[in-house]
């Protein structure tokens, strides 16, 4: 009955392996001021240097050290994964339970937005809205939570629908239960593993779209991010230093993602327990 | 022709009669009922004037109050107009006389008859009572218990008097000799009244024409017998049947809860009553006639707790369940039998508000429920069907019970962690920590149904739904939880709805019984006639089909339809 998300993760070796990269991908950002040797924003006139000991990974073309900007950008990186991550996690789990618990007109208007929101590519207004504002990195947590909770708040109402039909919501609503205390007691609990799920993979998509709109120059350019490195890098394709410059940051942000997917995959089963199929056969 | 008004005995301080009101006609019988220590033979006794406690209040016996009458004017009464049979025949019969001789002895001191006269008459009585010729010189020490009762009858009809007073005549014989005096009795002298003090309903069943209910020195219900025995009114009334072994009802015995207590203000019965307010404990009710009944109570007797009127539920084009009206009691069981998928769980989960009715009205105690607040749910709850999908698997023992408690937000953490344990020991679980923090799944069926009947239990409901609560068990732990309920029922005065689609077990445990078949109540009634008289052949097809240890190839083969 209880389905294990820790087992599920650790049977799986792509899962042990995604941990393993997260872990150090959050490490690395935790511990970013010491790792950087310099202040990733410093500018100086010793602009693209070669790897040394002085600059790990040589310097950009304003001489800011890469190294300590590719610690720093694991941070813009993790924190706008991990913001728009709970915060549209949450948002979905908001509407989609409560459709699901107070259903009438509520339930119609809440999930036909969902819909709305489901067919319009969301990368399409999101370029549109930043082009405008370029958004900080609040901002940009913000705007990408409103536009990735809908996915969630679908599979949430769906999964609440069946959990609300269980006899012990039935029980709570005959002691006289309010909407509020079955969500909060009896339905969110047991949507813990899915929630979980849903965070990763809303992690992931946030972590891959910062990193798309830096790269298209449309974020707060005065934060450090793998995106805009990307983009600066590219620009110098000319020389060598894309092997310092451009490869270095874009491992660290397909590791990063890779690492996500991999962690998702592993506790997808969770979902959908018959995914499991391949281990009984 | 007897007419007594505000009767009260008392004996020093006791008061045992506190304002007795009857009546008896012509050739009435009229029994006071009641348990042993009411005042029965006080009654008879004060009416014979032998009581040797304070008598107060009027006694007309053909227009001449007794209480007032010199001795000498009583004493011509007395055995000759007014005559009793006293409880205890070997203490009353004088060991030295010959049983002929001591009937004779009224007759003659009355001076009604000549000594040949009355030796005739005593042996016509004898003879009438059924003792043999050969006895009726023989001395009280060599008669069985019958015959003695038999001698005191003759003895007493000796003058045809014309009130006869009868103090529990039959308790002391057995079964085939009760049935013999019994219908010498109802025979004997039809225009003589006869007043039968008894606790035995059998008595009363047989003998009288109307009964009137005593507790604690007071009528509480009084009526045509055959018409309070069936429907009693009154919650004393109905749990003294209830406790009474006979064969007529099906359901267990129960008890009455508490013991007699005298004095207490306010109504006497209110300590052991499970329906009592606060009126009940300050003031005493008075005997009101009230349809076809007179009953002394505050509340007009049982109340109906719970009623449905053309209750209707549609699920799409399918109609679950069609225009049900029932009403369930306060105190009582009501059954409700069908068959799996005849609407028994929506029913009940539309009087639980888990379903909004589609027409038809739900009340509980007479106000129509409109929006099903924690109120109602304190005063109705339910155990579903299946405990182990009905607890949640997060919650442990402790806090599945408290549960109901912390929705409601009823006392502190603590009070309601007492509350929680408290209620645990009265469906028999163990209450130590370790099973306290126990999770459903690590319990057995038994337990998970017992822990979901104290979690429904524990906001002290007046109606318990129980849906099905032994489907998922075997029959040794289906009997623990059935008298379980009972039990709960006669402490707590729980009404019940019961389903189930057990015949058996529905017999067993209710009042009244109701048949349901594709959403209607085809039949309704109390348990006996629904189990006895069935007039629809749904009704009689389940009761073929019922568990029988008997061999069943013929009824199988008829059950077959």
């Amino acid at each position: 009955m209880h389905i294990d998300l820790k087992k599920e993760i650790k049977e799986s070796s792509p899962g042990k392996i995604g941990i393993i990269i997260l872990l150090v991908m959050i490490t690395v950002s935790l511990l970013a001021p010491v790792l950087a040797r310099y202040d990733p924003y410093q500018q100086s006139t010793a602009s693209l240097l070669s790897p040394s000991w002085n600059h790990w990974l040589g310097t950009n073309h304003v001489g800011q050290d890469i190294w300590s900007r590719l610690v720093f950008g694991a941070r813009t990186s993790l924190l706008v994964g991990f913001g728009v991550g709970i915060l549209s996690m949450l948002l979905g789990t908001v509407f989609g339970v409560s459709a699901a618990m107070l259903g009438g007109l509520y339930e119609k208007v809440v999930m036909r937005i969902v819909d709305a929101f489901i067919v319009i590519p969301m990368v399409i207004i999101v370029i549109l809205i930043s082009a405008y504002i370029r958004p900080s990195i609040l901002t940009l947590i913000l705007l990408l939570s409103l536009l990735s909770w809908q996915g969630g708040a679908r599979i949430m109402r769906a999964q609440a629908l069946s959990l609300k039909e269980r006899g012990h919501v039935a029980a709570a609503r005959s002691f006289g239960a309010h909407h509020f205390y079955i969500a909060w007691r009896h339905i969110v609990p047991d949507l813990g593993p899915i929630l979980l799920v849903e965070f990763i993979y809303g992690v992931r998509r946030a972590v891959f779209m910062e990193a798309g709109l830096a790269f298209l120059g449309i974020t707060d350019p005065t934060v450090v991010s793998w995106g805009m490195m990307m983009r600066d890098a590219l620009s110098f394709s000319y020389l060598n230093v894309w092997q310092w410059w451009l490869v270095p940051t874009g491992v660290a942000l397909s590791l990063t993602i890779i690492g996500l997917t991999f962690v998702g995959h592993a506790a997808e089963p969770v979902i959908e327990p018959r995914l499991r199929g391949a281990e009984v056969a | 022709m007897l007419e007594i008004k505000d009767l009260r005995v008392s004996y020093g301080q006791d008061v045992v009669l506190n304002g007795i009101d009857l009546e008896l006609g012509v050739g009435e019988t009229l029994a006071i009922v009641g348990e042993s220590g009411t005042g029965k033979t006080t009654l008879g006794l004060s009416i014979m004037r032998l009581v040797e406690g304070t008598v107060r209040g009027t006694i007309r016996f053909n227009g001449k109050d007794l209480l007032t009458l010199s001795d000498n004017a009583m004493q011509q009464i007395r055995w000759s107009q007014i005559a009793m049979v006293f409880q205890n025949a070997n203490n009353v019969l004088n060991p030295i006389y010959t049983v002929l001789n001591q009937i004779m002895e009224p007759m003659i001191e009355h001076g009604l008859k000549s000594k040949k006269e009355a030796q005739d008459r005593a042996a016509e009585l004898l003879g009438y009572f059924g003792l043999p010729q050969n006895r009726f010189t023989a001395y009280p020490h060599q008669l069985s218990g019958g015959e003695q009762q038999k001698v005191l009858l003759a003895m007493a009809m000796a003058n045809d008097p014309e009130l006869l007073i009868l103090d529990e005549p039959l308790s002391s014989l057995d079964a085939a000799a009760r049935a013999e005096v019994g219908n010498l009795i109802r025979e004997t002298d039809k225009h003589c009244a006869k007043l039968l003090a008894t606790h035995d309903l059998d008595t009363v069943s047989k003998l009288a024409d109307r009964m009137a209910v005593l507790y604690g020195g007071k009528i509480i219900e009084a009526g045509p017998s055959q018409d309070v025995l069936s429907r009693p009114r009154h919650p004393y009334t109905r749990a003294l049947i209830r406790a009474y072994p006979n064969m007529t009802t099906v359901k267990d015995l129960q008890g009455i809860k508490g013991q007699m207590a005298r004095p207490v203000s306010g109504c006497p019965f209110h300590p052991r009553c499970t329906q009592a307010i606060d009126i009940c404990r300050t003031e005493v009710p008075k005997l009101v006639w009230n349809q076809g009944r007179h009953i002394a109570c505050h509340r007009g007797g049982i109340i109906t707790l719970l009623s449905t009127k053309n209750l209707t539920k549609c699920f799409g084009s399918l109609k679950a369940i069609e225009s049900v009206s029932l009403h369930i009691e306060a105190g009582e069981t009501l059954s409700l039998v069908g068959q799996t998928g005849s609407g028994k769980t929506t029913l009940a989960k539309t009087i639980m508000g888990l379903h909004q009715p589609t027409e038809g009205d739900v009340y509980l105690e007479g106000a129509k429920v409109d929006s099903r607040g924690r109120d109602f749910y304190k005063r109705v709850q339910m155990v579903f069907q299946n405990p182990g999908e009905s607890l949640s698997h997060r919650l442990s023992v402790l806090e599945a019970v408290m549960e109901p408690l912390d929705i409601q937000e009823i006392g502190t953490e603590d009070e309601r962690k007492e509350r929680a344990i408290q209620v645990l020991g009265e469906v028999e679980l163990p209450r130590t920590n370790d099973f306290l923090s126990k999770y459903p799944h690590q319990l057995s069926g038994g337990e998970m149904q017992r822990l979901a009947i104290a979690r429904a239990l524990v906001l002290d409901p007046a109606l318990l739904i129980t849906d099905e609560p032994t489907a998922f068990l075997d029959a040794s732990i289906q009997a623990k939880i059935l008298k379980l309920l009972l039990n709960l029922q006669e402490q707590r005065g729980l009404s019940m709805l019961y389903i189930t689609h057990d015949i058996a077990a529905a017999r067993k445990v209710s009042d009244r019984i109701a048949i349901m078949l594709d959403g209607k109540i085809i039949e309704e009634g109390p348990s006996n006639e629904i189990i006895t008289a069935p007039k629809q052949g749904y009704t009689r097809s389940l009761l073929r089909a019922a568990s029988t240890l008997r061999s069943t190839k013929s009824t199988i083969d008829e059950g077959a339809l």
